[in-house]
């Protein structure tokens, strides 16, 4: 099949989890108690708002993430093309790989890599 | 068949983009972003331009929506509703999207758009990749080592910015 | 066409049912062996139909949303983890005819797809109210994305040597040896980076961050309870199967049998053990050696995570893909 084939996994997924948790609607016990629906926090109560918030160096692996992840994309083409082109493919990327080692080089200079 | 699918992704891709700009939680919207961005991935699929509809995923969906998750968990207490918006943000904000609405339509039916004749092939990976690569056949081999000066810049850009802001933090 | 898509529904709801119960079967008994132990034993001859009693269990468990929990998004993330697995099974090949969709970017659609998987993890952590999730959402987030790279690096250079994107070309050009034979260094780099990245993509040990439960409780999904818990367990164990699957068809030749050089007596012994059992067979090995290392290594620090990441795999891929063109562009394999 083609592309519709994605059609038919999408519904057949969520078809599978749809029916699954219905099923189990039908059947689980339900007992109200408050305490039930607290965070669990090993018995402790909660303290503050669960939505903490985080620091910087986790955004900035998702932005250094972004970058390389651009770059993958272009690597898939020329990865496919290179054996039309042979050794001028094999230096233009090797051009676009040493620059783009340059930014990880950098990164890592300047402690972005370093967890604290 | 074809028509009728394009007709409810783009339904999915005009709800999803308005719930994404009206919802007040804000984890919400990107998750409404997200739905956006894989019905036009979608479309792409549905018009069997497969490569693009991947790279929509990647960089869209994979890229982009993980990184204002990211940010939604860096503000301070993302769980609160944000303000309404008031009476002056309002017309404001319609003022602006009817503005941009009607250049839109103006320019697109201004003009005579004839439907294309003919099958739509494919454009292989191979082809892309030969474009990219072709030193002579008006490939692109200039513009394609200028974006990795541009990622090379926007990686150091971002870097500078994010040491510069954490050393403020702490 | 109607009759297609129904039989391809079918067998991907049994292929997730089926694979749910082996799976959790296989992990229980290979992590008792790996103990001396006998595991599971009570229900059914050796136990095998401990899972199947867990599924009934798991069913009849109770429903509980924690107060404060964003109902729409708590409800939403299960779903979509399992929406996506089911997806990133479109491009495999099974066999020589068992393919849903012979895509000609399936490998670049599989990255794609499974790289999805992190947004439903972080909307389960942080619509559940919990700080504990919270916590382990955020570290697979970091998790997910960074070893995503040295995965997407690491299927470069295999499609350097095919020179495609499609699955079913890739197993065509290993009719005469598989690339882990005829692919040199770049090839055997590739394949120990690609299982070392995706036991990370997969929050499995030693990469158990997300959900070390000495720290964390449960990770993301503490605050899952009956069926919602288990879709996420059940995809968990569809996306082993999947990259267990990707490695097999990359590096292993997927369906294609034990070939050495062209149309040998020993090609045509091997031919008549049928593709699928070929594939099920490299698929399963490959499953074993992910839920090895669980008995094997004990878990990171985060710092040594993102260290051996950021520091060791992404250069060393870098470079793996520049060796995999240069053998490529020379034609030093086989």
């Amino acid at each position: 099949m083609g592309t519709e084939s994605l059609l038919v996994l999408f519904f057949a997924g969520l078809f599978f989890a749809g029916a699954a948790l219905i099923v189990s609607a039908l059947i689980h016990p339900t007992s109200k108690n408050p305490q039930k629906k607290e965070p669990y926090e090993c018995g402790i109560q909660t303290i503050g708002t669960s939505k903490i918030q985080f620091k910087i160096g986790y955004y900035l692996f998702a932005l250094i993430f972004l970058l390389f992840d651009v770059e993958l994309i272009f690597l898939y083409p020329w990865a496919v093309a290179i054996k039309d082109f042979g050794v001028i493919a094999f230096i233009e990327m090797f051009i676009f790989l040493v620059i783009l080692l340059l930014g990880l080089v950098y990164a890592w200079k300047k402690g972005a890599l370093k967890w604290v | 068949m074809k028509a009728i699918l394009f007709y409810i992704f783009s339904v999915l891709i005009l709800a999803c983009g308005i719930f994404t700009v009206t919802s007040r939680k804000i984890y919400r919207a990107a998750i409404f972003l997200l739905l956006t961005v894989v019905s036009v991935a979608a479309l792409y699929f549905l018009m069997e331009y497969t490569f693009l509809g991947v790279v929509q995923l990647v960089i869209y969906a994979g890229g982009i929506v993980v990184l204002i998750l990211f940010a939604v968990l860096l503000t301070h207490d993302s769980g609160s509703l944000l303000p309404p918006l008031g009476v002056k943000r309002t017309v404001a904000t319609f003022a602006l999207t009817g503005t941009g609405l009607t250049v839109f339509l103006y320019t697109i039916l201004g003009r005579k758009v004839e439907p294309g004749s003919g099958e739509f092939n494919e454009p292989s990976v191979k082809m892309i990749g030969g474009q990219l690569l072709d030193l002579y056949n008006f490939g692109f081999v200039l513009p394609f080592e200028a974006i990795s000066i541009l990622l090379l810049a926007a990686m150091v850009g971002c870097i500078v910015l994010a040491m510069k802001f954490s050393k403020t933090m702490n | 066409m109607i009759i297609t898509a129904l039989i391809i529904a079918i067998s991907v709801i049994t292929l997730f049912a089926v694979l749910g119960l082996v799976l959790v079967y296989m992990e229980r008994k290979v992590a008792a062996f790996m103990q001396i132990r006998l595991g599971p034993m009570r229900v059914g001859p050796w136990g095998i139909a401990q899972t199947l009693a867990d599924t009934v269990k798991l069913i009849s468990k109770e429903d509980i949303i924690p107060n404060g929990a964003d109902k729409f998004l708590f409800n939403l993330a299960p779903l979509m983890v399992t929406v996506i697995a089911t997806l990133a099974l479109a491009p495999l090949p099974f066999s020589d005819k068992w393919i849903i969709w012979d895509s000609n970017v399936g490998v670049f659609y599989v990255a794609a797809i499974s790289s999805l998987t992190v947004i439903s993890i972080l909307t389960g952590g942080w619509a559940s109210n919990n700080k504990y999730s919270l916590i382990g959402a955020m570290r697979s987030g970091a998790q997910i994305v960074s070893y995503e790279l040295s995965v997407g690096l690491s299927l470069v250079a295999m499609v350097l040597l095919s020179g495609s994107l499609s699955f079913s070309d890739i197993v065509m050009t290993q009719q005469d040896a598989w690339w882990i034979f005829k692919g040199h260094l770049p090839a055997w780099i590739a394949f120990m980076v690609f299982i070392i990245a995706s036991t990370a993509e997969l929050n499995r040990n030693p990469f158990d961050l997300p959900e070390a439960e000495s720290e964390l409780t449960a990770g993301f999904h503490t605050e899952y309870s009956g069926m919602k818990f288990a879709l996420f367990m059940l995809s968990e164990y569809i996306n082993m199967f999947i990259v267990s699957a990707v490695a097999a068809t990359l590096f292993l030749g997927g369906w294609m049998p034990l070939h050495f050089g062209q149309d040998n007596f020993f090609n045509h012994i091997m031919d008549y053990i049928p593709p699928l059992v070929w594939f099920a067979g490299k698929v399963f090995f490959i499953i074993f050696l992910i839920m090895w290392f669980r008995w094997t290594f004990p878990r990171l620090r985060i710092d040594q995570l993102l260290t051996l990441e950021w520091k060791y795999l992404l250069p060393i891929s870098l470079i793996n893909v520049l060796a995999a063109a240069w053998i490529t562009v020379t034609g030093w394999h086989f």
